[in-house]
């Protein structure tokens, strides 16, 4: 028992948080509340996922808020050149997040310079060309489907029918990973399996409530729910989740093992670039415009979610699972804070506490485990 | 008989999951060197803890007599001040400051402001060194101190304690041969004063050399009594750690050479700290089929840049050609030697060998990650199943293949990182100081394990500091000084005198 809270302490918060929420504001737990609040996460939320990985290798992308800013104004004024959609999002994607991303991992790994140094002057560079492109002011996007990625919702019909396959698919997917291998046989984690069918079923319960008792799953909802999923997927499953965790772990003994660390680090670094890009450019559709400023700050939010998520600062250590957590505690705060009429200037200062508080956890849970 | 100053009895020590020390027991004279050996995880270490008040009671069970009082301290500073004093591996001490302050570490004698008397300070500090005949300034930086000479320092910090049980773990495992005769001096010294010694050591020599008696520990158990060190031989000691007889250390092997695999062309590396230096320079061997090639040299003689130069470790840096099976090979980077068949068990494994807080399983196929995955994904049963195949066969040690490499002992984790150069099943292996640091007994399955890789017809190369290990396993050896190749020998060739001859800067012919 001990184990668990230690292990879900994050979560655990999480659902304290919730509760008492629930009780000061009446209209937290509404579906059109819960809903609004879950694709405010969802900007932020994007970025975390690449965070997280950045920060898997012991490293940090400070360009992040920059290139939110940077895509915003490179998507619009495609369109307004008279770019169609899509060309104009594959382009401010590969464009912007790419070449950007491929910048800060290649010039951090190959010339061993820390990224916080490469992203600092990155974050600079790309705010300061979103001020020359725009020429400082706020520029209206003119294409009307591109509104609608931002703030378009998912039927209530296909949204119930993505729900149902979600909780199928949980629940199979519980089935298979509560097998464990012991000596040899496969045994089967009775813990771990009626804890992870009570979650999925609560979860779709929750899923259910929220966007079926509003206007259904909202498109960036979808997306992040998909990037979430391919980042899970990455960490845990492939080549190259594995070699992130034994980079971060330690560096030197990963290069003499064969892993090619020039390459791993600017695949993540590209990775958060995209993953940023993508994010400013819901937000440009969500805010039907964008303004030069758009992203100040939003490496910020992305880099305490990954934190209270439980990724350790020091590298190796740290879930997906656990930054979409640390994200949404975030977006509870500021959402129920708003709700109980907090100015936002206080909203920044118990940010700031939590971001140490969960930091101190971290560390007292590692000494004590030493 | 002297008088017995020391009795351990019935101590038990139990971690989540192991016992680590299971009834021993032991009793110390006054005046008396007592050897207390075993191989690494057998409890010696654990059991100093206990004695030095690092595990206080209630946390182990079973009785210490100091003078036949029962005594169960709460913390080390008691332990401290009824005279138990601890020489440890790695020093305790402070470079930055004096060698004075660093004795009489939050103890300097004060005047009536708080500010210290440093004219009393150096003054006793003198005095305490001149117990040890040492001729240390006690008012130049610690760390401008040789490692011997520091450890001196630590000694006088003890003594001037008025420590009566002195703990030497591991002492000499830093220190040169003159160093050791300088500290075989002063524990005779002290002997001689009345302090008594526990000794820890996996160096049987200085065993022999140095103590009265000796206690064997394996598996947390004392085995035996304790034996004066005139009843005894080295090989009894040997078997007792072991729990079974050592014909021979090192397991005979009679190979024929085969044909030749790996071969380096005039390998230079230079200095990247001095231009005019090369770290190698011009070195050329080759490796065959069918043998162990040993490289054999002082410290820094270029032997670990030489193969972390083939290893391509150096990258463009290097130069020279290498080859495999004839075949000219192209390595910038561990990778490419990796994909080519060369395998390196690096010499440090805490820092280059391991990921120390991660599982058994992903340290050990992290060089051969392509063999467990396809683009989409691992097959993290297949992974399992070679760990646990390589965890049986190299005999390692552990709980079960979860628990993070940093919770097993030296030997063990020795294996784990020879473990994972073999599942990459390459050609040639390269091991460099593969048995640093582990007990007699993975030492001889190291040994074993090499032999049978030969067989198997991989190309061993092994770089040993230590001469009889290089004389006992290769077939041929290559000296180095000075980052040059001084002398290719044959086994029959080789003896102390002749390699050392060599190591020490005598060109010889090729």
């Amino acid at each position: 028992m001990k184990k668990f809270i230690k292990n879900n302490g994050t979560f655990i918060a999480l659902i304290f948080l919730v509760i008492i929420l629930s009780f000061l504001s009446p209209s937290f737990l509404s579906s059109r509340n819960l809903t609004n609040l879950v694709r405010q996460v969802t900007i932020n939320g994007i970025i975390a996922v690449g965070m997280t990985m950045v920060i898997l290798l012991a490293g940090i992308d400070l360009s992040v808020g920059s290139v939110v800013g940077l895509s915003a104004v490179t998507v619009t004024l495609l369109m307004q050149a008279g770019f169609g959609m899509w060309l104009a999002i594959l382009v401010t994607l590969i464009g912007v997040g790419g070449v950007i991303g491929f910048f800060n991992g290649f010039m951090s790994a190959k010339f061993d310079i820390h990224p916080f140094i490469i992203t600092l002057g990155i974050m600079t560079i790309a705010r300061g060309l979103s001020l020359v492109l725009t020429q400082g002011v706020s520029v209206p996007v003119t294409n009307l489907t591109f509104a609608e990625i931002g703030s378009g919702y998912i039927p209530k019909l296909p949204s119930l029918i993505i729900l149902v396959v979600a909780l199928v698919l949980g629940i199979f997917a519980v089935f298979k990973t509560s097998i464990e291998l012991k000596n040899g046989e496969k045994v089967r984690n009775k813990a771990r399996l009626t804890g992870g069918i009570i979650l999925t079923i609560a979860g779709f319960i929750a899923g259910f409530f929220t966007f079926i008792g509003y206007q259904g799953i909202p498109i960036p909802v979808a997306i992040f729910a998909v990037i979430v999923m391919a980042g899970i997927y990455t960490l845990r499953k492939t080549r190259f989740g594995r070699k992130l965790y034994a980079i971060g772990g330690n560096e030197k003994v990963a290069w003499l093992s064969g892993i090619n660390i020039l390459k791993s680090k600017t695949m993540v670094f590209v990775i958060t670039g995209v993953l940023s890009a993508a994010s400013g450019i819901l937000l440009a559709s969500r805010l039907n415009g964008a303004s030069p400023n758009l992203g100040d700050g939003f490496e910020l939010d992305a880099i305490a979610s990954v934190i209270i998520g439980g990724t350790s600062f020091m590298g190796g250590v740290g879930t997906i699972t656990g930054t979409v957590i640390g994200a949404i505690i975030i977006g509870v705060i500021n959402n129920g804070m708003s709700l109980l009429g907090i100015n936002t200037f206080y909203q920044m200062i118990v940010k700031g506490f939590i971001i140490i508080l969960a930091v101190m956890i971290d560390v007292l849970n590692r000494r004590e485990t030493a | 008989m002297a008088e017995v100053i020391l009795e351990m009895k019935n101590i038990i020590k139990d971690f989540p999951g192991v016992r680590a020390l299971d009834n021993v027991n032991f009793t110390l004279e006054q005046g008396e060197v007592l050897a207390l050996v075993g191989e690494n995880g057998a409890g010696k270490s654990t059991l100093m803890k206990v004695l030095s008040g690092v595990w206080p009671y209630p946390t182990y069970e079973g009785d210490i007599y100091l003078d036949d009082q029962l005594v169960r301290f709460d913390n080390t500073r008691e332990a401290e001040e009824a005279g138990i004093g601890i020489i440890h591996q790695e020093l305790n001490l402070l470079p930055d400051l004096s060698v004075a302050e660093n004795i009489f570490l939050d103890r300097q004698p004060l005047n009536k402001f708080g500010g210290i008397k440093w004219e009393e300070l150096y003054h006793n500090a003198e005095k305490v060194l001149a117990r040890l005949n040492m001729d240390i300034d006690p008012r130049i930086e610690l760390g401008d101190l040789t490692v011997g000479k520091q450890q001196m320092v630590e000694i006088a910090k003890a003594l001037s304690l008025d420590t009566r049980i002195l703990v030497f773990d591991e002492p000499t495992s830093a220190l040169t041969d003159s160093e050791v005769n300088e500290l075989f001096t002063v524990i005779n010294e002290l002997r001689a004063s009345g302090v008594s010694i526990i000794y820890i050591s996996h160096k049987m020599e200085e065993i022999e050399e140095i103590a009265d008696s000796v206690v064997v520990l394996r598996d947390g158990s004392t085995i035996g009594d304790k034996i004066n060190i005139d009843q005894v031989t080295l090989d009894e000691i040997i078997a007792r750690m072991v729990g079974r007889d050592i014909e021979d250390l090192f397991p005979s092997h009679d190979f024929k050479r085969g044909e030749k695999t790996l071969e380096a062309k005039n390998i230079s590396v230079p200095d990247p700290f001095n231009p005019e230096k090369k770290l190698v320079d011009d070195v050329s061997f080759s490796a065959h089929k069918g043998e162990i090639l040993g490289i054999s040299g002082l410290m820094g003689a270029g032997r670990t840049e030489l193969v972390n130069a083939i290893f391509g470790v150096y990258g463009k840096k290097r130069e020279g050609e290498i080859f495999l099976n004839g075949k000219k090979l192209d390595i910038k980077s561990p990778a490419d030697a990796i994909n080519n068949g060369i395998a390196l068990v690096t010499e440090d494994r805490k820092e280059l060998g391991l990921l120390l807080d991660k599982n058994l399983v992903m340290n050990m196929t992290l060089p051969s990650i392509k063999k467990f995955s396809s683009k989409l994904a691992m097959d993290k049963h297949a992974e399992r199943a070679v760990a646990e195949k390589y965890v049986d066969e190299l005999n390692i040690k552990t709980p079960s293949l979860d628990v993070f490499v940093e919770k097993l002992s030296g030997g063990n984790q020795q294996k784990v990182v020879i473990g994972k150069w073999l599942i990459t099943e390459s050609d040639v292996l390269i091991l460099d100081e593969p048995t640093r640091g582990i007990d007699v007994g993975a030492k001889t399955e190291v040994y074993r394990l090499m032999n049978q890789l030969v067989e198997q017809g991989v190309t061993v190369i092994m770089i040993s500091s230590e001469l009889p290990e290089i004389m006992g396993m290769s077939d041929r050896i290559v000296v180095m000084s000075e980052g040059k190749k001084t002398a290719e020998l044959e086994r029959s060739e080789a003896d102390q005198e002749t390699i050392m001859k060599y190591a020490t800067g005598n060109k010889g012919v090729e």
